[in-house]
């Protein structure tokens, strides 16, 4: 084989073996009583590992618990959201993307309108990290794919399966930041701060930025009205029968 | 040259994946000549020229060298699909409404200077134009040939200023004199300078950087890293949209 030849080999062998990468999935069973709608996800109850400990900002890698509860496996979708706001904006060839330019309100309202609510931020981050306290929802590390471009590329919801979290869940790591219900607070936050952000999670792989933003314990905040192109949301609601989640983060 | 007002003297993907890395080597060495007061990146341009300097405080990026505009030539035309397009010169635009604010100007490069800005809302034109209802879009084109573009939704937003002084005196040469635009949740690309026409349109036009680099139409400033020039150039993380630091102080 010519060197050329062993090039190409090795290359599309990179390639392949970048795109056959499997998330190793937690098994669980969905107690009988419980309906899991489409597109969502049950998450069972039991500990995981919350924040990180070098970070201050988060809470420090302990161990917490969660009740189970259903999650969305997929950002909601700008052809979904055009069905509760026909006005929003809205093309027929991006309507698998994730929806984006909501406030926290809008966010807000569009799960209640279907009878659902915004994950905390201790559910969110469950169902990115499984319980074992992983750094990316896909586990492995893998190079920054920088463009070099200056703006956000989104993604179809459903693109990404090697990217996918341990419980299943799309989109953790890259496409949109998320709404979370939970209000940005940390010891030592300054009190004219305090209630004033709301936390958004897990983002934008794709963008000429660094990778420390895709972890699953990175916590980032934003005014709750604010709109940009790179914030979006998911949906959460409560298992039917379960005790109520926990209060706020 | 080509042209880059907002360009420098770094290839700008380089650049950019530099501070992707988000390290210290973006504390780039002193310019030669620094300690004369000549600032400029690129020595073949002449000296009165507004070009790229980076003056330490606010560095100062221009697209298309030019020795500025002579106010005496100059006139903002605003037209496009409206009802009353108009033609104003320079004392026209002190009949607006003005309104201060401080904010920075966050470059795709990942510095941020602040200033205080002052000028007159976006809104001021539209009433005085009244643009069709399918005109949902901006196009601004200025005296050094560049141009960008917005969507009427994103210059009505709040902090969004048609700007006239800064800093308390009116806008330098290179600064944008007579008249820029600041939208503090854009990238400093967005910021155009020394307008001269805004036409309102029923589709959305490209702007300079996304179509002489990979830079995006919208630009919005991502969450990422900031190297503020009024704090040693030290990586502060940022969230999105328009920049704060700890030592900003927030409207409202």
């Amino acid at each position: 084989m010519s060197r050329w030849g062993t090039m190409v080999w090795l290359l599309s062998g990179w390639l392949l073996a970048c795109e056959s990468h499997e998330v190793k999935q937690i098994p669980v069973q969905v107690p009988p009583e419980v309906t899991v709608p489409p597109r969502m996800v049950y998450i069972p109850e039991g500990e995981f590992i919350l924040g990180k400990p070098e970070d201050r900002r988060t809470a420090g890698g302990i161990q917490v618990k969660t009740g189970a509860y259903l999650i969305d496996r997929y950002e909601v979708t700008r052809a979904e959201y055009h069905e509760f706001d026909p006005d929003h904006p809205y093309s027929e060839n991006q309507a698998q993307f994730p929806v984006s330019l909501v406030t926290w309100y809008e966010a807000d309202e569009y799960c209640r309108w279907q009878g659902k609510r915004l994950p905390t931020e201790r559910e969110w981050e469950k169902a990115a990290r499984g319980t074992d306290g992983r750094k990316w929802p896909w586990l492995i590390y893998f190079e920054h794919p920088n463009t070099g471009f200056s703006g956000f590329l989104p993604e179809p919801v459903d693109k990404r399966e090697e990217w996918i979290s341990p419980y299943g869940v799309y989109g953790m790591g890259h496409n949109v930041w998320e709404w979370t219900e939970s209000w940005y607070f940390y010891d030592g936050q300054p009190a004219q701060e305090v209630k004033k952000f709301k936390v958004i999670r897990g983002g934008l792989l794709q963008t000429h930025l660094s990778v420390r933003f895709s972890p699953t314990y990175f916590r980032n905040y934003m005014e709750p009205e604010a709109a940009y192109n790179f914030i979006g949301f998911r949906c959460a609601k409560d298992v039917e029968g379960e005790e109520p989640r926990a209060s706020a983060d | 040259m080509k042209g880059s007002q907002f360009g420098f003297h770094l290839d700008r993907r380089t650049f950019l994946k530099l501070c992707s890395l988000a390290t210290g080597s973006l504390l780039a060495p002193p310019i030669a000549g620094a300690r004369n007061g000549d600032f400029r990146n690129d020595k073949n341009i002449p000296q009165q020229y507004v070009q790229n300097r980076d003056i330490p405080g606010f560095y100062i990026r221009s697209a298309n060298p030019f020795l500025g505009v002579d106010i005496r030539n100059w006139g903002l035309a605003v037209g496009g699909q409206v009802k009353n397009p108009v033609g104003l010169g320079y004392e026209d635009l002190f009949g607006f409404k003005m309104h201060s604010q401080v904010s920075r100007l966050k470059c795709v490069e990942c510095w941020s200077a602040k200033a205080e800005w002052e000028g007159f809302l976006f809104q001021e034109l539209i009433d005085r134009v009244q643009p069709d209802p399918a005109a949902q879009y901006v196009y601004f084109q200025s005296a050094d040939s560049y141009y960008e573009s917005y969507t009427v939704d994103e210059l009505i937003r709040d902090r969004v200023l048609m700007v006239l002084r800064m800093n308390g005196q009116p806008l330098s040469r290179d600064h944008g004199f007579p008249l820029r635009l600041i939208a503090p949740f854009k990238y400093g690309y967005k910021n155009i300078k020394y307008i001269t026409q805004i036409k309102f349109t029923d589709d959305r036009k490209r702007n300079y950087w996304s179509n002489n680099g990979p830079y995006s139409v919208d630009g919005t400033i991502q969450p990422g890293i900031d190297h503020p020039l009024d704090h040693h150039k030290k990586p502060i993380p940022i969230n999105g949209g328009e920049v704060f630091h700890f030592f900003d102080k927030r409207p409202g």
